[in-house]
């Protein structure tokens, strides 16, 4: 045998790995088993931030405002004023502004960014600020005496509007009429029913930094507080208050501020305010059986679940 | 019948020579030993090649993940007892933002590692990666829901999402779990095992 026979052997051996390895994968198109090759990152995604959110235009403090007084008993007996000034503009926008059936977003009105330096404002003048930590309840209470004596009147009741007629976003639902106001509208109609004493309450609080609550019953809606072991030793009842999220909410009534007679002989009237977490007194059958359904005036979508766990990658060279 | 002879016709003779014969066998046998040696070289090196690449893929992801992972965290730490309704709104809409952020790494690395050919004890740790990929990307996409629904002003429905988001999530960390043990697996059928030095199992981004 000479080299000139080894040579086509050698070629023939050459010629066989080439057609199986590089002629027929190219004409069927298959994947050469050297390895996929690594795709060129080119494009990865970035992160693209969101459109800033459009903050409103706020109102000018020389346009027409409505000028409302309010008068009411104090924790300490004593009777106190004070006049609010909405601008006009605020009240009617507001007024032409669909109201949402659906009561977890209710929060929303109480927390109003156009209402919010009314509300501040109104807040600082009912509980001045003081540097004495003692007065802290009694100033809580005197925000709660003042929503509490703002006249109760149901959404069904043209009286409970400044127009004297149904606004023209009153929903007409299974429950009857409900038309949750804002608080700028309270303070302007100077009435309203449950949800609309809780969501002004809830926007004063808030205003001055309290944790709140809406507490809805079936026919009723409230607001919690936030409190830690709120017992006062002078109470004669047990403070009712429910847990969310691991805090204790006390409830806080907004309405059914009691009035009765001074004697029988005067017109005179004394309203007895409810202080906080006083439910046994309530005379609404629901707040004192039902456990409410608690709504935060923020709601914000967050996920339980967010941690991305970093994979181990393979050992290279190994294959 | 009878059938006529064949005339003249001779049987040629072979002359046996031993050392031809030896080299014939012996350049058949090189021969082999040359394809069968040389093939092995090739499937070795593919090998080795298709996992470096792979593992290119996965730090890639790693990486990019890690960049999502980074926003999240800054997002949730975000203190949001007290903010105005504007800045909720705000913080909705990054929510949004991180989240479309998410789908689209998560979706790009899927199509990406998809298209990777490893070896065969790999493909188990391939597949788990991407059911991850998977199970992150829909989380994402709750996510996106979620915040949609916010705008939409329907938190019941903003709650449902996040708990479909939640449960999608749980599945990748499960999956990330069956891609470590599938990795893990693979590793010890006992291939070759040479790491490339700096590298070093556990290097994670």
């Amino acid at each position: 045998m000479e080299w000139k026979d080894v040579v086509p052997v050698l070629a023939g051996a050459i010629i066989i790995l080439v057609v199986a390895f590089v002629v027929k994968p190219a004409f069927l198109g298959e994947q050469t088993p050297s390895g996929s090759e690594p795709v060129v990152v080119r494009n990865p995604p970035v992160y693209v931030p969101p459109d800033p959110v459009a903050t409103p235009t706020p109102y000018p403090d020389d346009g027409p405002v409505y000028t409302r007084s309010f008068r009411w008993t104090a924790i300490d007996g004593g009777v106190q004023t004070t006049v609010v000034r909405i601008p006009e503009a605020l009240f009617h926008e507001q007024r032409e502004t669909p109201r949402l059936s659906d009561y977890h977003i209710w929060g929303r009105y109480a927390l109003a960014d156009a209402d919010r330096p009314i509300l501040e404002d109104l807040a600082r003048r009912i509980v001045p600020p003081t540097a004495n930590p003692e007065e802290g309840y009694l100033r809580l209470m005197n925000l709660v005496f003042f929503v509490q004596q703002i006249p109760y009147d149901t959404d069904d009741n043209a009286a409970s509007y400044i127009e004297g007629a149904l606004p023209p976003h009153v929903m007409y639902l299974k429950s009857g009429v409900e038309y949750p106001k804002y608080p700028a509208e309270m303070l302007v109609d100077g009435r309203g029913d449950c949800e609309d004493a809780a969501i002004l309450m809830g926007g004063l609080l808030d205003a001055l930094g309290y944790d709140t609550v809406l507490l809805r019953y079936s026919d009723h809606m409230a607001l919690g507080i936030r409190m830690n072991e709120f017992n006062p030793y002078y109470a004669a009842y047990s403070p009712s208050y429910f847990e969310y999220k691991g805090k204790h909410y006390y409830y806080v009534e907004g309405t059914d501020f009691e009035v009765e007679n001074v004697s029988e002989n005067t017109t005179a009237v004394i309203g007895r305010p409810y202080p906080i977490g006083n439910t046994r007194d309530i005379s609404i059958p629901s707040v004192r059986t039902e456990t409410p359904e608690i709504i935060p005036l923020r709601y914000l979508p967050i996920p339980k679940e967010h941690y991305i766990r970093p994979a181990r990658l393979p050992v290279a060279g190994e294959g | 019948m009878a059938l006529p002879a064949l005339p003249g016709i001779k049987i040629p003779k072979i002359a046996p020579d031993r050392k031809k014969a030896f080299l014939a066998v012996g350049v058949v046998i090189v021969a082999m030993l040359l394809l069968v040696f040389g093939w092995t070289l090739f499937v070795s090196y593919s090998e080795e090649r298709q996992v470096e690449v792979f593992r290119d893929h996965i730090a890639a992801s790693e990486a990019d993940l890690g960049q999502v992972s980074a926003r999240i965290i800054a997002h949730m730490s975000t203190t949001i007892d007290d903010l105005s309704l504007a800045e909720c709104d705000a913080y909705v809409r990054e929510f949004a933002a991180i989240a479309s952020y998410g789908r689209a790494v998560t979706a790009y690395h899927q199509q990406i590692i998809a298209a990777d050919t490893v070896p065969e004890a790999y493909v188990g740790a391939q597949a788990a990666y991407l059911r991850a990929l998977d199970n992150l990307n829909r989380a994402f996409a709750f996510w996106l829901s979620a915040a949609t629904a916010y705008e939409m002003r329907d938190y019941a429905a903003a709650e449902q999402n996040l708990a479909r988001a939640d449960e999608a999530w749980r599945d990748y960390i499960t999956a990330i779990g069956d891609y470590e043990a599938e990795l893990r697996a693979a590793e010890e059928r006992g291939e070759v095992a040479s790491p490339i030095p700096g590298t070093s199992p556990g290097q994670g981004s």
